[in-house]
């Protein structure tokens, strides 16, 4: 095994930066797991945490959460015109929809500025 | 380990913020870091690499798997016919090694020791871990099929359905094909991997061949089933672009006001749907004389692409984690293994209650495996999961998309379905079908990022 450990510390060295992003990732987890349990279902199309660039899904990152809330609602009831997020909007229960608008708003709207959130979080 | 035990360690590890300054040289993380070790690095497999780093940096988690890049089987049909190239469906690991600090061994496991929990490499070496994880995909049945065997499957018999270079076989071979030829495509029974492919696939080649000028092509589907997932969308889309008419068995699934909308065609289009009721179970294939046996009768074809019945990836045979079934079972809340305890198995290989064998599957899996592990690793409950899978299929006209959409829950510790619509609706708009196909194209890219990069 110490091949494997020698590997992972020199990953870690040399991507120092990226090892900081998780802690608040890893943070959230714990404040509100329910959010993470559920909005992580959304990742396979709207980006990893809601996170997505120039793509017909909407980024939910920053989303504030009225806004998730209402979009989830008009979704549900067929007042917003929809492919799939009708059906998908109806399954989830609204605790399950007020904890994932929690999270999502939880988070900055860019990527970049989380990062630097991060930064400074762990500086 | 350190003088930190695995489980204090963990739960600094898990504090986040808190514990960056026990956690701030990567050293002192790596030294004492607990070990996931993932066997296989598909979809489920890179998930939950990259999702165990975002919620639990301190777990140090290597992944075993012999290839040096991922070809991705989902949307891999469009290889066949010409939309997409072998490099659009192939993926780097860069992303997961440099970006989130996963250890890559690129070497086959070759055997497990449960004892002393490690790992053995074809290469011979030893890797030990807390954690077990497999997301090894699938096998083939070959011997289901008489004149079926994976020989034939690299040759004139190509399945193509694991991605790879099976794919440009049977590309060439349809880029081949005598005027009006007729093709058969032969569907697996339940369960297999990417239940509306199949029929994407059967469509994708009747609109290439229209497209080509043909004006009686043929493209017979021989399935042992009476149905499959978005039926009800692909069939009512045939019948409208491929002068399709639903067999009378299949006509159960709409409902009288439906029935009155859809079509009867008096010179039926390219695409036949033989399902199970009126006899398309195939018994025989001969490679020679190009024919297929079915129960219905002898079917003679220029090309012929069988998916033969699928099982659990050989490795989990080989591995003791598969039961009479073909697959593995496992507790559903955990993915824990029923048959060794500290070993996962998720994706195509694991029986997950009424989740399919799907890519979003295998990836919804992944991320719950991942919360899953962080907690059992910090000696903490598991949680309460809720899955979600979302299929995107094209009718063969990739204007033309439709889905499934499906969220799950634990229900008496099997996956259950939420009982909700599932596809689009059968008055859907012209506007809402346009949009399935474009959001199917999106999604590629969408996907592969959060499973990879």
């Amino acid at each position: 095994m110490s091949r494997q450990i020698s590997k992972g510390a020199v990953l870690a060295l040399a991507v120092g930066g990226a090892f900081i992003a998780p802690s608040l990732h890893a943070e959230t987890t714990e404040a509100n797991p329910k959010g993470v349990m559920t909005a992580q279902t959304c990742a396979g199309c709207h980006g990893t945490q809601g996170y997505i660039e120039d793509s017909a899904y909407v980024p939910l990152a920053g989303m504030s959460s009225d806004r998730f809330i209402q979009a989830m609602e008009s979704f549900a009831d067929g007042s917003r015109p929809s492919t799939l997020m009708g059906p998908l909007a109806r399954a989830f229960t609204d605790e399950e929809i007020r904890a994932m608008a929690n999270y999502f708003s939880s988070l900055p709207k860019e990527r970049g500025q989380a990062d630097k959130h991060d930064e400074g979080n762990d500086s | 380990m350190s003088t930190i035990s695995r489980r204090n360690f963990l739960k600094l590890a898990g504090a986040g913020t808190a514990s960056a300054g026990l956690l701030g040289t990567p050293l002192a993380r790596a030294a004492s870091a607990s070990r996931v070790v993932i066997v296989g690095g598909g979809v489920g497999g890179a998930t939950t690499a990259k999702y165990l780093k975002l919620y639990a940096p301190g777990i140090d988690v290597t992944i075993i798997e012999p290839k040096r890049e991922y070809q991705r089987p989902y949307g891999s049909s469009e290889v066949i016919t010409g939309q997409v190239t072998m490099d659009d469906i192939t993926i780097s690991y860069e992303a997961l090694k440099t970006r989130h600090g996963v250890n890559f061994i690129h070497d086959a496991a070759a055997d497990v020791d449960y004892d002393n929990k490690q790992v053995i490499t074809a290469g011979g070496e030893t890797v030990g871990y807390d954690r077990l994880v497999l997301s090894p995909g699938i096998s083939f049945d070959f011997d289901a099929i008489d004149g079926l065997t994976a020989e034939l499957a690299e040759t004139k018999l190509p399945h193509a359905w694991d991605a790879g270079d099976q794919l440009l076989e049977l590309k060439d071979q349809l880029e081949s094909l005598p005027e009006n030829p007729t093709v058969i495509i032969g569907p697996p029974p339940n369960p297999y991997r990417c239940p509306p492919g199949p029929y994407e696939r059967a469509g994708l080649i009747a609109q290439w061949l229209l497209d080509r000028g043909d004006k009686s092509p043929k493209v017979v589907i021989l399935d042992p089933k009476n149905g499959f997932t978005t039926d009800y969308s692909m069939l009512h889309a045939w019948n409208d672009l491929y002068r399709f008419n639903i067999p009378k068995p299949a006509r159960s699934k709409y409902s009288e006001d439906e029935l009155a909308q859809l079509k009867t065609h008096d010179e039926p289009g390219p695409l036949e749907w033989v399902m199970g009721d009126l006899g398309g179970q195939i018994l025989k294939v001969d490679a020679n004389t190009m024919t297929v046996e079915a129960e219905a009768g002898v079917f003679e074809a220029d090309m012929i692409n069988i998916i033969p019945p699928l099982k659990a990836a050989k490795i989990a045979f080989d591995f003791d984690l598969v039961d009479g079934s073909g697959w593995c079972p496992v507790d559903q809340k955990t993915f824990e293994s029923i048959r060794h305890p500290d070993v996962h198995v998720i994706g195509d290989s694991c029986i997950a209650g009424a989740m399919p064998k799907s890519g979003y599957a295998a990836n919804s899996q992944a991320k719950v495996l991942a919360l899953q592990l962080k907690a059992l690793m910090a000696g903490n409950e598991p949680l309460e999961p809720v899955f979600q899978n979302t299929c995107y299929a094209l009718a063969g006209n990739t204007d033309s998309g439709m889905f499934v959409a499906d969220v799950f829950r634990l229900k008496d510790d099997k996956i259950v379905r939420v009982d909700e619509q599932r596809y689009l609706p059968f008055d859907a708009t012209e506007g809402q079908i346009r949009l399935a196909a474009l959001y199917q194209h999106n999604w590629m890219k969408a996907f592969t990022d959060d499973c990879f990069s």
